[in-house]
């Protein structure tokens, strides 16, 4: 019977296509739009990316990578002298005003808007020179503008005035010491906050900063509010067209359904017959709609525009809320077939 | 075992059927009689709204009667449950409908196999049986067009072949030539006769038609949700109120 399910899905091409755009549309927007607010999201903790110490410490009070507090330089030696530390690097992060000498502000992307920079060339930090002495492409970051990588003495030269501007100290485990272990040993030593690198915001580590940005930045602003709204609209328009596009499928098809159970069909059968056809368009369509998604990303990173990260777990999430789409369309149609007299067959 | 409870094939005793509720009943069968034999066509008719379709059902197995007993090639049908009674149908019933039913958006061949695939036969199995009933309903090279490209004597046809591919003991058929002219309604009750005669086989047929009476080996006429009269010749009917 499930063959026959599926021939009578297909033989109704054109509610099939309203069917599968709709499905379409719903696992395109939610892929789509999802894996842009991963993206953006992944900026939040571009320095943990670009940076690739295995431990951070920070002050306490820090929760997250682009809030630094400054602390004592003297704060590099207790960390040093910890049990396990290979060696610890001093890191200032801040904002700084760059201009090209003929005043031209640096854009957005590094580049500034009359020729693109090159090794040799200068320019100005905080009215203080600098000469480029090596290029290096970088995960871009939340807040926009080029990185400036330079020597933490220069570092502070460039930002005269600065009382503190020890922000983070990044640190190497000796061998045989887990990342982990030594956060706990920092931590406990020292009554800094020790953090680990990893940027697998999918694990449940206590000591990742890059997941803790990432979590701060999902309760403190209004991103997730915005881009959940999109994700929740194309679930809703999912099961809106889907579910009356599957209704109406259903209707035009009751009279039959009704002669099917007349001659001896059981809802069992009926049901899964619909189930079978629900969770084919829901199939398709969640192909469809990922298929354009991908694309559409795609041709995003290709331009350079907004970001566009597709982990497997949205694909799977999507799928996930597509075939509930499809459970829901067919729990309706079951439900109006259920309520079908196989006697009705008889009244013409 | 006697030798009536052999050749009877359906037998509907003191059945009543009521519908609405209890302040606005409607009486749609009351204490109605009702016996087809084996190896016969029987037809039940009476004017609209006497209970035909109600009686047909109730032999059918898609409507429980208020009172009354059911049998149907010995087995009762009063007092099963629902799944006992689609499991009955699936077994034992071969339905022709008035507007044929055929799903438009399968082929022919798949409209056929339809009873059989219900019985959990295997698809190749069930395509091989259906493409031999529709040859012997005369639309060998139809078999994978769509039913809208049929006229209504071959739509029948097909429905036909639909009833009878899983060999059931009782064939319904509700007004099966309504929708048709009548050469090819003719055409259609010869074919209903030729394929479906048998000794252990059971005709009933629901019609207004009184143009096909003539294939009927008896006739049961029906009044106020009763069998007034049961006769061998179509002669004998008085058919201006029909």
């Amino acid at each position: 019977m499930y063959r026959l399910a599926l021939n009578m899905l297909f033989g109704d091409r054109a509610k099939l296509a309203m069917l599968l755009c709709g499905l379409a549309f719903s696992a395109l927007l939610m892929a789509q739009q999802s894996s842009v607010f991963f993206g953006i999201m992944s900026w939040t903790y571009t320095p943990m990316v670009n940076i690739r110490a295995q431990v951070w410490v920070s002050d306490p009070m820090v929760e997250q990578v682009n809030d630094a507090k400054p602390l004592r330089d003297t704060d590099l030696g207790r960390v040093r002298s910890v049990d396990g530390v290979a060696w610890a690097a001093p890191l200032h992060t801040s904002f700084v005003q760059a201009r090209m000498q003929d005043g031209n502000l640096l854009g957005p992307d590094g580049k500034p808007r009359s020729t693109p920079l090159k090794v040799g060339d200068t320019f100005e930090i905080n009215d203080i020179q600098a000469r480029i002495v090596g290029i290096c492409k970088v995960k871009r970051a939340f807040t926009g503008g080029p990185f400036v990588y330079t020597t933490y003495d220069r570092a502070k030269g460039y930002t005269l005035g600065a009382r503190r501007t020890l922000s983070f100290m990044l640190v190497e485990p000796q061998k045989g010491v887990t990342p982990s272990e030594l956060c706990g040993r920092i931590e406990r030593d020292t009554g800094l906050k020790a953090w680990t690198s990893d940027t697998v915001i999918w694990s449940w580590g206590e000591r990742s900063l890059a997941r803790n940005t990432f979590w701060w930045f999902w309760t403190n602003t209004g991103i997730p509010f915005s881009f959940g709204t999109a994700v929740l609209l194309g679930l809703f328009v999912g099961i809106a067209i889907s579910g009356q596009t599957f209704y109406s499928f259903v209707l035009e098809n009751l009279k039959y359904f009704a002669a099917i159970k007349a001659m001896g069909a059981g809802m069992g059968v009926i049901a899964r017959m619909l189930f079978v056809q629900a969770f084919t368009a829901g199939l398709i369509g969640f192909g469809l709609g990922a298929g354009m998604a991908q694309a559409i990303g795609r041709a995003m990173i290709e331009k350079g525009m907004p970001p566009f990260v597709m982990y497997p777990q949205i694909l799977w999430a999507t799928f996930a809320l597509v075939l509930g789409i499809s459970f829901v369309s067919a729990i309706i149609g079951i439900i109006k077939v259920s309520r079908v007299d196989a006697a009705s067959v008889f009244r013409g | 075992m006697s030798h009536v409870a052999h050749t009877v094939a359906v037998r509907a005793s003191g059945v009543d059927m009521f519908f609405g509720t209890p302040d606005n009943q409607v009486v749609a069968l009351k204490q109605a009689d009702f016996e087809a034999r084996r190896g016969e066509l029987i037809m039940l008719v009476g004017p609209s709204g006497c209970g035909k379709t109600t009686l047909l059902s109730v032999i059918a197995g898609t409507l429980t009667p208020q009172a009354g007993t059911v049998e149907v090639f010995g087995q009762r049908l009063d007092g099963l449950g629902q799944e006992e009674l689609t499991t009955f149908r699936r077994k034992n019933l071969g339905f022709v409908f008035q507007s044929f039913n055929l799903i438009p958006t399968l082929s022919v061949v798949e409209n056929v196999m339809v009873p059989l695939l219900i019985q959990g036969r295997p698809y190749d199995e069930a395509r091989a049986r259906a493409l031999a009933i529709i040859e012997k309903v005369g639309l060998k090279g139809r078999d994978d067009g769509r039913p809208n490209a049929l006229s209504g004597g071959q739509q029948q046809r097909v429905a036909i072949a639909r009833a009878l591919v899983h060999e059931p003991p009782l064939l319904i058929c509700d007004e099966p030539t309504s929708a048709l002219d009548k050469d090819t309604g003719a055409h259609i009750m010869e074919l209903v006769r030729d394929l479906s005669r048998s000794p252990e086989r059971c005709v009933v047929v629901v019609t207004h038609d009184h143009r096909i009476f003539r294939f009927a080996d008896r006739i049961a006429e029906m009044e106020d949700g009763r069998i007034s009269r049961v006769v061998d010749d179509p002669k004998l009917l008085d058919t201006t109120h029909l």
